[in-house]
């Protein structure tokens, strides 16, 4: 009686297993790449318009955030500046800076720069600036060291578990409203940031939800 | 033929009941009931099976991953502004104040703009009368800004003109009128209370002199004040104050719903309706309505006569009568005019004889309204009946008028008629749809050589015009107008206008040969001539408040009757027939979805249910069971459900009237009135009065938008110039059709457990707390176990686990949002369902959708009918009418919590019951578990299918068009297909509040949100102000306090849900004087609850709960003795 399975049949269990471990790891590998925001966006930078440095602004000539970013502290959304802020030096510092030629442009032509947006939060998440920068929430939390920053790019994840991490202990992160826009700010210690954490939770009767209605809405 | 009446002879005790199948406990009715969405909501259908489905998915999934690459972020721009206009803060939305301009009255408004879009209308709480509150038509009229069917394009015959095209015409035509001194020239505008175009208009005729400017609206709401004028013999408008008055009746005058200035009258009504203190409960107003239709304020009266409109002048004769037999005064003449008017036997004379005895019981606290369609001799007869009550002066103002010129339509039809007009110019209005139809207006509009029309819309109208000039919608121009009480409001422009269109001011300055054309210089001169001052401040001030007080009409002076209502009295013609099967009695009623017709392409409106017959989509003839059982008797057809399909001897009943799977099988007829013939659905409607006959008008657009093409039977051909309300002699028809209407009325069915509670004012006084001893709470009462008598704020954050063994969730935030609805002043007006839907985004699902039980309201108004006995046939005789706003009432201990497989509907901290779409996968296992019925499902994708094209899918048209997202308040969610969503507490609302109150807070622990800072959408536009919400943690709140009330109660609380909205009984206020068969202790619906679970007071004690299926006698007058 000739064999009912031909001979490569035996090999075939081994490679159906080594076809589906191919398969769920690429998919695993794929998720993690695409889905996740620690590889998805942190790191993302792309090119501006406007080769604009905060570092320059912001570090070097002393700039403070809500010089540009006016409505942080009155609105949900932080604004990026109007043409009209940028011309306010530029009509009078580096006026013909060939970098500067898209700003001069907008002016002129009363059209908008084309920033590229580098965060965002997905559309069922209304997160709010001014209920942050108001209670002691620097910038520098979610947008790390953009005073330092050439080009802005991406720097934490913005991910729902990095925002739970501060809601769930704000003592680690909280800061006087006075430091809020001072990015260089660095707490003597983890103590003393634990210490003075816990006194401005009290006093400030800080209370962050950790329910959905907070961001969802 | 009795057979189909058996189920309602038999009825099984359920005294509260919306529909009559509910009342017959048809088979049909039960198991639509009982299920979790009504059937056909639920399931897939349209020749699609499971295994085609299957095949589907498998192709979609294989196909997923090619999509892949897509994945990676997309670049997103940000576009700031190049210059950034003052005020302007991004993300935040502004709020300007303006009115909403209709024929009768303006309406002031505080808009709300996102990015100088408009998005939703809120009340304005600094214009004294409304205080803040608007009307189902003012939510929705933001929508028709949107309206991606609004007319685009000026054109002249075919061809399409620019905007300097159009200019020109508009001069042309401007320099020919004045040339010739406006001689064949006519003008047909629709009325309006803008002091400023009265002014273009007076400029525009001294210009013209032999211009012909007639006014016509197909509402005539203008009755009451041409009577008070030839009353007075000067032009005089009567203001009614019902906060003022304890008594108050209402002859066929719904001033709570459709009158002009209800906004107005429902909040001073419901000022001396409320009561907190059971002390204090006497002082609660007392309300008669007379009526032959079932109105809104029908169904908030304490005692409600049903009687055919052609009684209405008897009946005030009767009662003037009666007060002149009490003692009261009038001029001798008048006396022997009233006197000698003819009496009418079809009035009640005991009836009228009981409420004159308390009318003048309370002389300088009692008013009587007429209603402003009421014939001239009834409106007289009104003023002199005030008079005699001491009226004037305390229950109502007389105001006097501006004198507004203006020839009729009729009068303008026989100009045109004689050829004397070669141009006519229409302002507004849609004549060509809503003439008087005795006059043939499409075809006498020919007539004239040139029409020009100046529209909003490509109605009937425009498209028999010769030139079609665009106007903006009221949200795009400068204009201004009145309240019912002559004070001045502003009209301002919320977004640059989205068409290339022409404010009427505009044109008529233009025709009127003025310097200065624009309105907004214009509105401004109308201010200083009205004395708000010259100073630029004073004019700011006007436009940031949005009324400039103090600049009503002056109240009139030695008022005294003028000898012409003596003589219109004594031409009183004899005493009607009644009226009977062959004789109808026919009412016309503007429609409380589309008014006029002006709204009939406003999906909001149309989808949302009438309050009374919760019918969407459609009007429909309405009948009273009396006649729909006369009708079937003359074997028309059977209009009544039978309880079985199959009768004693074995035979399969033909059933055309039940409710198949949902879907009202409605009967066609053809009603014959006034020499037309209206064809239309017949549905019956219990509490009107037997022979009268309600059409709604406003349906049957042909040109119209897409939503609104279809909808319902125009009723205009029936109605002649000289009586726009009522009319007689007519017959109706059945054809034997069968018409399926989308009607609301048993979705979501409660099925007559003591969800509504209501009491009477006696009651109330001496047992206040007899709310909580009704139902199964009194047996059964949420389980607190030893926490039950903790305050109200420890008992919202601890979550009592009330002896049970599972763990209660608590609630940690420092506050907690709660509600408190008050059903004593709710008049069921669906406001708050319009508010909700502009405010969350609600979509509308078409009438497909409706028909399958798939709306989408947040806010479901339940209407229920209680009847104290039926007659010989079984059916309701009287009926009283309750309302109940029902939404998501946020559960503490939410059973729909419990079913959630992937945790999507979970509290928050602040003990709100949330939803969080994006985790939600849509098994409906909430809804199934939610007791209230408050969840509604995405069957489809609701915000990205055209209406209509649903089961297409992809396949189909894309839609709703750009333009409506533009309406979308962008602080919610959109949703999108397959998740579930219901009532949020307005959660946008709240974390604005609490975020605002961080921002200020900054670097201290101010951090509470104070008491009335956070407001509801439906809070808000409340114009009855029944709905409170706040803090509950806090027992200073008003919400706190509201609860606290003895009238208090949670809807199936014995459930342990333990809901944060809870409701206040109703009360009712009947006159104990009544005669004895129209006397009652008790409202009607408690019979339902005597006979269900006894009287409640104490256990063992007429515990009648096993027996409710069996007979028992009215129990109405039960229920002082426990």
């Amino acid at each position: 009686m000739a064999n009912i399975f031909p001979r490569w049949a035996n090999r075939a269990p081994l490679r159906v297993i080594g076809c589906l471990l191919l398969v769920v790891g690429a998919v695993i590998a794929g998720g993690t790449y695409y889905l996740t925001p620690k590889y998805a966006r942190v790191g993302y930078e792309p090119t501006q318009p406007v080769s604009f440095s905060h570092d320059l602004h912001v570090t070097q000539l002393g700039m403070d955030c809500r010089y540009c970013h006016t409505n942080v502290d009155r609105s949900q959304h932080s604004n990026v500046p109007a043409t009209q802020t940028c011309m306010a030096c530029h009509s009078m510092v580096k006026t013909d800076a060939a970098s500067l030629q898209p700003v001069r442009d907008s002016w002129a032509n009363n059209e908008p720069i084309p920033w590229v947006r580098v965060h965002k939060t997905p559309d069922y998440v209304y997160f709010n600036h001014a209920a942050h920068v108001n209670r002691g929430v620097s910038c520098v939390e979610c947008h790390g060291q953009v005073n330092e920053m050439e080009e802005v790019y991406h720097a934490k994840s913005l991910s729902m578990a990095f925002c739970l991490e501060c809601h769930r202990e704000p003592e680690k992160y909280l800061r006087p409203n006075d430091k809020v826009y001072d990015l260089t700010w660095q707490p003597e210690s983890e103590q003393a940031q634990i210490e003075m954490g816990e006194e401005l939770v009290e006093h400030w009767r800080v209370n962050p939800p950790e329910s959905c209605s907070g961001c969802h809405r | 033929m009795d057979q189909e009446f058996q189920s309602l002879e038999e009825k099984t005790g359920a005294a509260y009941w919306k529909s009559l199948d509910e009342l017959a406990q048809t088979g049909g009715f039960r198991e639509w009931a009982e299920r979790e969405f009504p059937q056909g909501a639920s399931e897939l259908s349209g020749g699609f099976d499971r295994r085609h489905f299957m095949k589907i998915m498998a192709a979609s999934f294989g196909l997923a991953g090619v999509g892949l690459a897509g994945c990676r972020r997309p670049k997103h721009e940000i576009l700031p502004y190049v210059d950034t206009p003052e005020d302007v803060v991004p993300g935040q939305p502004q709020f300007y104040s303006t009115s909403r301009p209709t024929p009768w009255e303006n309406m002031p408004v505080v808009a709300e703009t996102h990015g100088a879009r408009p998005t939703k209308l809120e009340g304005n709480p600094s214009v004294p009368g409304t205080a803040g509150g608007t009307d189902i038509f003012t939510q929705a009229s933001v929508l028709d800004l949107y309206d991606p069917s609004r007319a685009k394009r000026n054109r002249s015959g075919g061809s399409t003109l620019s905007r300097a095209e159009a200019l020109d015409r508009i001069t042309a035509l401007g320099e020919k009128i004045r040339e010739s001194g406006g001689e064949g020239v006519a003008f047909l505008a629709e009325p309006s209370t803008s002091p400023s175009r009265r002014r273009m208009v007076a400029e525009l005729r001294k210009a013209c002199p032999a211009l012909t400017w007639a006014e016509y609206q197909p509402i005539d709401y203008q009755a009451g004040d041409r009577a008070a004028t030839r009353y007075y013999g000067r032009p005089s408008r009567v203001q009614p104050h019902f906060d003022r008055a304890r008594r108050i009746l209402a002859v066929d005058c719904d001033f709570l719903g459709r009158e002009p200035g209800s906004t107005r009258h429902t909040r001073a009504f419901s000022a001396s309706r409320r009561v907190d203190d059971p002390k204090e409960a006497k002082r609660m107003n007392r309300l008669y309505a007379v009526e032959g239709d079932l109105t809104l304020t029908g169904a908030m009266a304490d005692h409600r006569l049903k009687l055919a409109a052609r009684h209405y002048e008897g009946f005030l004769a009767a009662l003037a009568r009666a007060l002149l037999a009490g003692g009261e005064t009038l001029p001798p003449g008048l006396v022997a005019a009233v006197r000698g008017m003819p009496e009418d036997p079809a009035v009640p004379a005991d009836w009228v004889e009981a409420v004159a005895d308390d009318l003048r019981a309370h002389r300088g606290e009692a008013l009587v309204a007429v209603g402003t369609g009421l014939p001239e001799r009834c409106q007289f007869l009104g003023l002199a009946i005030n008079e005699m009550l001491g009226a004037p002066g305390s229950t109502l103002s007389l105001l006097e008028r501006e004198e507004e010129e203006a020839t009729t339509i009729s009068q303008l039809a026989n100009a045109l008629q004689q050829g004397s007009v070669n141009t006519l110019v229409i302002l507004g209005g849609n004549p060509v749809y809503n003439a008087p139809a005795n006059l043939d207006w499409p075809l006498l509009q020919q007539m004239a050589g040139e029409v020009v029309r100046l529209g909003y819309w490509d109605d009937e109208t425009s498209v028999a015009a010769n030139t079609f000039l665009l106007t903006p919608h009221y949200l795009e121009e400068w204009s201004d107008g009145e309240t019912r009480e002559g004070t001045l409001l502003p009209v301002q422009p919320m977004i640059e206008p989205l068409m290339d269109s022409f404010p009427e001011l505009e044109v008529l300055a233009r025709l009127g040969g003025r310097a200065t054309v624009d309105p907004y210089e214009i509105v401004r001169e109308t201010f200083q001539q009205r004395g708000g001052g010259s100073s630029p401040g004073a004019f700011q001030t006007f436009l940031a408040t949005g009324v400039l007080p103090e600049s009503g009409y002056p109240v009139l002076r030695d008022a005294t009757p003028t000898g012409e209502v003596v003589r219109v009295l004594r031409e009183a013609p004899p005493a009607p027939s009644a009226a009977s099967a062959s004789d109808l009695c026919v009412q016309f009623r503007p429609s409380n979805q589309t008014l006029d017709g002006r709204f009939a392409n406003n999906g909001w409106m149309l989808e949302c249910p009438d309050p009374m017959s919760k019918l969407t989509w459609d009007n429909a003839i309405l009948i009273s069971p009396q006649l729909g059982k006369q009708l079937e008797e003359a074997g028309e057809g059977q209009i009544f459900p039978a309880a079985n399909l199959m009768n004693e001897t074995g035979q399969l009943v033909q059933n055309t009237a039940r409710f198949k799977r949902g879907k009202e099988q409605a009967l066609m007829a053809e009603l014959t009135v006034n020499g037309a013939t209206l064809r239309g659905p017949v549905h019956v409607l219990p509490g009107l009065d037997t022979y009268t006959v309600v059409v709604p008008i406003g349906f049957g657009r042909t040109a119209v938008g897409p939503v609104g093409q279809g909808s319902g039977f125009d009723a205009y051909p029936a109605i002649p110039a000289d009586n726009r309300w009522n009319a007689s002699g007519g017959r109706l028809q059945l054809t034997g059709e069968v018409y399926e209407l989308a009607n609301t009325q048993e979705h979501w069915s409660m099925e007559g457990r003591a969800l509504l509670r209501e009491g009477s004012v006696d009651e109330f006084a001496k047992k206040p707390d007899f709310v909580s001893k009704m139902s199964v709470e009194s047996h059964s009462p949420p389980i607190y176990g030893r926490n039950k008598n903790d305050p109200l704020a420890e008992k919202v954050t601890e979550i009592p686990q009330g002896g049970s063994m599972y763990k209660t969730p608590e609630f940690t935030a420092p506050q907690q949002w709660g509600m408190s609805i008050d059903l004593n002043v709710c008049t069921g007006c669906n406001a708050c369902v319009i508010a909700c839907q502009s405010e969350n985004n609600i979509p509308i699902v078409g009438k497909d959708q409706v028909l399958r039980g798939r709306e989408m309201h947040w806010i479901r108004l339940d209407r229920y009918f209680a009847t104290q006995s039926e007659d010989e046939d079984g059916l309701p005789d009287d009926v009283q009418v309750a309302f109940q706003g029902m939404a998501c009432v946020h559960c503490e201990l939410a059973p729909c919590e419990t079913v959630c497989p992937v945790n999507a509907t979970v509290h928050d901290s602040q003990g709100l019951n949330v939803m969080a779409y994006n985790r939600c996968v849509g098994t409906r296992y909430c809804a199934n578990n939610c007791p209230y019925k408050v969840r509604r499902f995405n069957f489809f994708d609701w915000n990205k299918r055209e209406i209509d094209h649903f089961y297409e899918g992809p396949l189909g048209p894309s839609g709703p068009p750009k333009p409506l997202k533009m309406q979308k308040n962008p602080d919610v969610t959109v949703r999108m297909r397959g998740v579930m969503e219901k009532c949020t507490f307005c959660v946008q609302r709240i974390q604005a509040g609490k975020i605002n109150q961080l921002a200020k807070a900054g670097a201290s622990s101010d951090v509470l949100v104070p008491d009335g800072t956070i407001k509801t959408a439906c809070q808000q536009v409340c114009p009855a102000e029944a709905i409170v919400f706040g803090d509950v943690a806090d027992p200073t709140t008003r919400v706190s306090r509201a609860k606290e009330s003895p009238r208090d109660y949670a809807v199936l609380g014995y459930l342990n849900t333990r809901p944060r909205t809870t409701y206040q009984a109703k009360l009712r206020n009947p006159n104990p004087a009544m005669p004895s068969k129209y006397r009652y202790s008790q409202p009607f619906g408690r019979r339902d609850y005597e006979q269900r679970y006894g009287h409640g007071g104490g256990h063992g004690k007429g515990h009648a709960g096993d027996d409710h299926g069996g007979k028992q006698p009215a129990a109405a007058s039960h229920g002082n003795d426990y």
